[in-house]
């Protein structure tokens, strides 16, 4: 599990937010807790790019634990999944803001599927 | 009525009408030459004009594509991205045409401002593009500032049938007119932030809000807007500012202010490129939102959000 702050230091110092995100065990994908945002931006792209590095035909993101998602957050998820050479990105359990960030900006985004909560 | 201009340019003529008769006879007018010429038509105006328009157009009408502009462009700030550049991106590649009426007798003396600066920007976002708007006023039941403003928002204007350049037209001077100041209520909530804050900025816009009884489901767009705001604050508007949030006639009003100015009169308001990373920020908050008005100076941005009880 990798949990950065604003700087790379201690997480729970000055930023106030907190990622904790890492590999699934034992299927393809990333599971995160915390929240996504400005100040956790850092530690959820690079997740996010080492998902894509790995990715074959469906990689999941488990995302239970995490209380809120900015737009950049669900951009940057968005946008991933639209640079992969093909699959799917099953996002599992996301706080509300996930589906209505898509529903407003990629309203026909068939590469991701959202499991709710 | 001639309202056919060459590609590349951008008509946005006003039409003054005064009865249901000459409403119908000129929007349908303005839609049967666009389908003549085979341009793509949308019209996004309030649902008892929409009605006049669909029956004055008969079997023609399946051909246009319709809108209630009264939930399409409630927050008028939204219409240019979401009503009129999503249907002229969508048919790109030849001239499109639009009625869109976002000023309507009723509207409040909160949305009015936000309706005036939408009328002016539109001449901004579609400069050099392939499009007529035409933009219909009630003369008989609105006031006589609001169809002087449009005088001023529109190069042309259709008025008893006959169309003629404006020559008050200045949109600029709209857009600054106004870009009033505003003040939080004095029962407002008020809580300052910085960027180590901005979870307990969120947390308290969403606290404050349940309890001023917004509904749970409208919640994780308050969430949305206020972390949007808050967060540009942070890494664009100096890098702290103010939340205030209170109630008005039925509404959660939250404001956001910081020491920033805001430079471009069409932040928000572009819709994104499919694979943009940045700036769609602003946009949301136009995209959930009911109205949205903004104030900006060398003293600093104001950003307040409306959300429907």
């Amino acid at each position: 599990m990798d949990a950065t702050g604003p700087t790379g230091g201690p997480p729970r110092l000055r930023s106030g937010a907190v990622l904790e995100v890492g590999p699934l065990s034992g299927r393809p994908g990333i599971r995160a807790s915390g929240e996504i945002s400005v100040t956790t931006r850092a530690s959820w792209e690079k997740a996010l790019t080492e998902l894509s590095r790995r990715h074959a035909e469906v990689s999941y993101v488990e995302l239970s634990g995490v209380r809120f998602v900015d737009v950049a957050g669900v951009t940057a998820l968005a946008v991933t999944a639209m640079n992969l050479p093909g699959g799917r990105v099953v996002v599992e359990q996301p706080p509300p803001q996930l589906p209505r960030v898509l529903e407003l900006f990629w309203p026909s985004l068939h590469r991701i599927e959202v499991a709710p909560r | 009525m001639n309202t056919v201009t060459t590609d590349g340019t951008f008509a946005h003529p006003a039409l003054f009408y005064r009865s249901e008769g000459e409403y119908a006879d000129r929007t349908v007018t303005f839609v049967r030459e666009g389908l003549a010429t085979g341009e793509p038509v949308a019209v996004a105006v309030p649902a008892p004009n929409l009605e006049l328009i669909r029956a004055g157009l008969g079997t023609d009408a399946r051909d246009v594509s319709f809108l209630d502009m009264t939930e399409a462009g409630r927050n008028p700030g939204r219409i240019i991205p979401r009503v009129l550049r999503a249907f002229a991106d969508a048919h790109a590649h030849g001239r499109v045409r639009i009625i869109g009426e976002p000023v309507w007798a009723g509207r409040s003396a909160a949305e009015y401002p936000a309706c005036a600066q939408h009328e002016a920007l539109i001449n901004a976002a579609f400069k050099g593009r392939s499009a007529t708007i035409l933009c219909p006023y009630d003369e008989t039941r609105l006031d006589a500032d609001v169809l002087a403003d449009a005088l001023v928002t529109h190069p042309t204007v259709i008025s008893d049938g006959r169309q003629r350049a404006s020559g008050a037209y200045d949109w600029r001077a709209v857009v600054a007119r106004y870009n009033e100041p505003l003040r939080p209520a004095p029962d407002a909530d008020v809580i300052a932030f910085g960027a180590g804050q901005l979870p307990d900025a969120r947390r308290f816009a969403v606290g404050r809000a349940a309890s001023l009884g917004l509904d749970e489901r409208r919640l994780p767009d308050a969430e949305l807007a206020v972390a949007e705001l808050t967060t540009n604050s942070v890494v664009h508007g100096g890098g702290h500012g103010t939340l205030a949030i209170w109630a008005d006639a039925g509404q959660v009003v939250c404001e956001v202010r910081d020491p920033g100015r805001l430079t471009d009169p069409l932040a928000g308001r572009r819709p994104p490129e499919h694979g943009q990373v940045g700036g769609r920020g602003l946009l949301l908050v136009h995209y959930v939102a009911d109205l949205v008005r903004v104030h900006t100076s060398d003293e600093g941005t104001t950003v307040r959000f409306y959300l429907g009880l």
